[in-house]
């Protein structure tokens, strides 16, 4: 493994870090004889997305960090600016102490990195082949990548089937297979990119303890991108929130739910939400700060809620809940006053988290 | 900074990186096994249709006009090479740029790029894994023309004509790098790369001597790396000239091959730098 550069207090910094992405405008085959046809074309600016605009983290050695935020946040995009995959517009960050835009290799040579899932290994591969071809991209003697490869697929009890290929295994299995290539040459930092996204719940409790037991026994930094609060809730020793390119928030998760504890909450888990709900609790309810629905996915058991936050929401609930009979909705459960980091970033934004549950 | 203490030396390093990037690519190969059937099968069926041409034209495989251009009456063998230096072409021109789109449409584009090897490194395993098809291609139409048509293939020859062909892989290797580079911009190299192996079949001298085609598009031709290759190695198999009677077009050759290779270099760091920037390197 690659040591830290100097006794750096964090193990991961960024500084002002802005990447932007300008949108292609697809004009067809003929588009560019268009091209001066309209006199009301979008000023460049207009095409423009802020992914990350001047984000500002510190993250200490050992500690497990969750960046939270809904699709489209740029949770990816700062894992690609931090991995150098992506050069940033502006700013900086260092990692183990190395400046990712003048010391790209060292930056590689410390990082662990898991992005896109179970799709970005070789499925016409074993698992071996594999991990031993990604250890000769981190030059490693192929006698140690030998060894520190049993010793992985031991760890993720795939030792049985090490020798099949890829496309025989689960979705679970596979992603598995991408942590151990990220651990491979036993970086100091590791950055995981919705780690548990699409497994099934067995699959996504091994996945969580192996990342805790990464933090907490081998003293490995973990950037862990998610949209599931309860698992940043659960893992993370601090969490930052990232919407629309911003942090909103940094903290523990205990002082960021104590943001909300004074406050009312509700949940209620209804099936079918009828349309406009939202409006009519509004219109019992004029005085809340918030109410939102959260779409659920009933084939996957996974409900529908209308998030409440503010007073007056606790002592409402029953017309709230009246109202929704009247209108024959099924309701599902109800849940009062026990804040979640969703509540937060709800109040924060004023946008949900996500559309769904941590399985 | 302590280094890693299990790391490699850099030679060996680099070396390792496209030892392993080689049998990756064989090995996903093989995985597809009707690919075996294929290298059985069509080196033979190859050459009937050039038997029947050569044949319905001048009554048998020899030629007097054919011997006056070339100094060979011998049809099947020129074409032979002909054929065994084009299919180079043909695999590292398109095979490097579609392997990288096949590397970013599977995401695994991404992880050999954020490792910390130097990335040609990859690429020169890709290209020699490329190159390998065309060699077994090469090796089993040699040994049919020996066996078949009598080709005289010495072993004095061998070595000069492997030489021949390092140097014709190093000029595709640095075009390769430049159709690369237009892969990772515009995520398509394959038409690229069609256009520009139809442009060296027909003014390279593949099928018909060079002294075939006007002036104008000689001069062309002589700015392609595989007419030098051709000239080169059929002095040597078919005329039994050696390297020295040939060292004006080795000379060229490594000097449009140098072009090539700086050329294709700085494009590659130039696009991959760029696209890094706009965040498109991993598009497909």
């Amino acid at each position: 493994m690659v040591n830290n550069k100097t006794n750096e207090t964090y193990s991961i910094q960024t500084i002002n870090l802005t990447k932007r992405f300008t949108k292609k405008r697809h004009r067809g085959v003929f588009g560019f004889l268009r091209k001066n046809q309209s006199e009301n074309k979008p000023k460049e600016k207009d095409n423009i997305t802020v992914a990350l605009n001047k984000v500002d983290i510190n993250i200490r050695p050992g500690e497990l960090f969750g960046l939270l935020g809904p699709n489209g946040s740029g949770k990816t995009t700062m894992i690609k600016c931090l991995s150098t995959i992506l050069i940033p517009d502006e700013g900086t960050a260092t990692i183990n102490g190395f400046d990712i835009n003048k010391e790209t290799s060292m930056v590689r040579a410390s990082l662990g990195m898991v992005v896109g899932g179970e799709r970005t290994l070789y499925w016409k591969l074993t698992a071996r082949d594999n991990l031993m071809y990604f250890s000769s991209l981190y030059k490693m003697k192929k006698q140690h990548a030998k060894k520190r490869i049993e010793e992985l697929l031991e760890t993720f009890k795939l030792s049985d089937r090490a020798d099949e290929r890829l496309e025989d295994y689960s979705t679970g299995m596979r992603q598995k297979v991408a942590i151990a290539r990220a651990l491979l040459h036993d970086p100091p930092i590791l950055l995981l990119d919705e780690p548990t996204l699409g497994l099934d719940p067995s699959f996504s409790r091994q996945i969580r303890k192996q990342v805790r037991e990464l933090s907490e026994k081998q003293g490995k930094t973990v950037l862990l991108t998610t949209h599931y609060m309860d698992e940043a809730d659960q893992l993370c020793d601090r969490v930052a929130f990232i919407n629309n390119g911003n942090i909103v928030a940094v903290d523990t998760p205990n002082r960021l739910k104590a943001m909300v504890k004074d406050k009312e909450l509700v949940e209620i888990a209804i099936y079918c939400p009828p349309e406009d709900v939202e409006k009519h609790i509004r219109s019992l309810l004029p005085d809340v700060e918030v109410i939102k629905l959260i779409p659920g996915d009933e084939s996957s058991g996974t409900l529908s809620r209308i998030k409440i936050i503010g007073e007056t929401a606790e002592e409402n609930v029953s017309a709230v809940i009246d109202m929704l009979r009247k209108k024959n909705v099924r309701i599902g459960g109800l849940n009062v006053g026990v804040p979640t980091l969703e509540d937060v970033f709800i109040k924060l934004t004023g946008t949900k988290l996500s559309e769904g549950v941590m399985a | 900074m302590t280094e890693n203490a299990y790391q490699q030396s850099l030679l060996r390093g680099n070396l390792y990186v496209i030892w392993n990037e080689l049998v990756k690519n064989i090995k996903s190969l093989l995985a597809y096994p009707t690919i075996i059937v294929f290298w059985a099968i069509f080196p033979v069926f190859w050459f009937i249709p050039f038997i029947l041409q050569g044949q319905a034209f001048v009554g048998g495989l020899e030629s007097a006009n054919f011997a006056q251009i070339t100094g060979t009456g011998e049809y099947i063998p020129f074409i032979v090479i002909g054929a065994v230096l084009n299919s180079y072409v043909n695999t590292l021109l398109y095979g490097i740029g579609e392997n990288i789109r096949k590397e970013a449409y599977q995401g695994t584009l991404d992880y050999v790029l954020v490792a910390p090897c130097n990335q040609v490194y990859v690429l020169i395993g890709k290209a020699l894994s490329e190159s390998l098809s065309s060699t077994i291609f090469a090796v089993s139409q040699l040994t049919l023309s020996v066996l078949l048509f009598g080709m005289n293939i010495t072993l004095g020859v061998i070595l000069p004509v492997f030489f021949t062909i390092i140097l014709l892989i190093l000029g595709l290797y640095g075009m390769a790098l430049i159709l690369t580079a237009f892969s990772l911009m515009y995520k398509q190299s394959y038409d690229l790369s069609e256009t520009i192996g139809y442009i060296f079949y027909i003014f390279a001298p593949v099928r018909y001597p060079i002294e075939s085609l006007p002036n104008w598009a000689q001069i062309l031709g002589k700015l392609i790396p595989l007419t030098y290759a051709l000239i080169i190695v059929r002095s040597l198999i078919l005329l039994g000239s050696d390297l020295s009677t040939v060292y004006s077009e080795v000379t060229l050759f490594l000097i449009i091959d140098v072009i090539l290779l700086v050329t294709g270099f700085y494009l590659f760091n130039w696009m991959e730098k760029k696209t890094r920037k706009s965040g498109t390197i991993s598009h497909y």
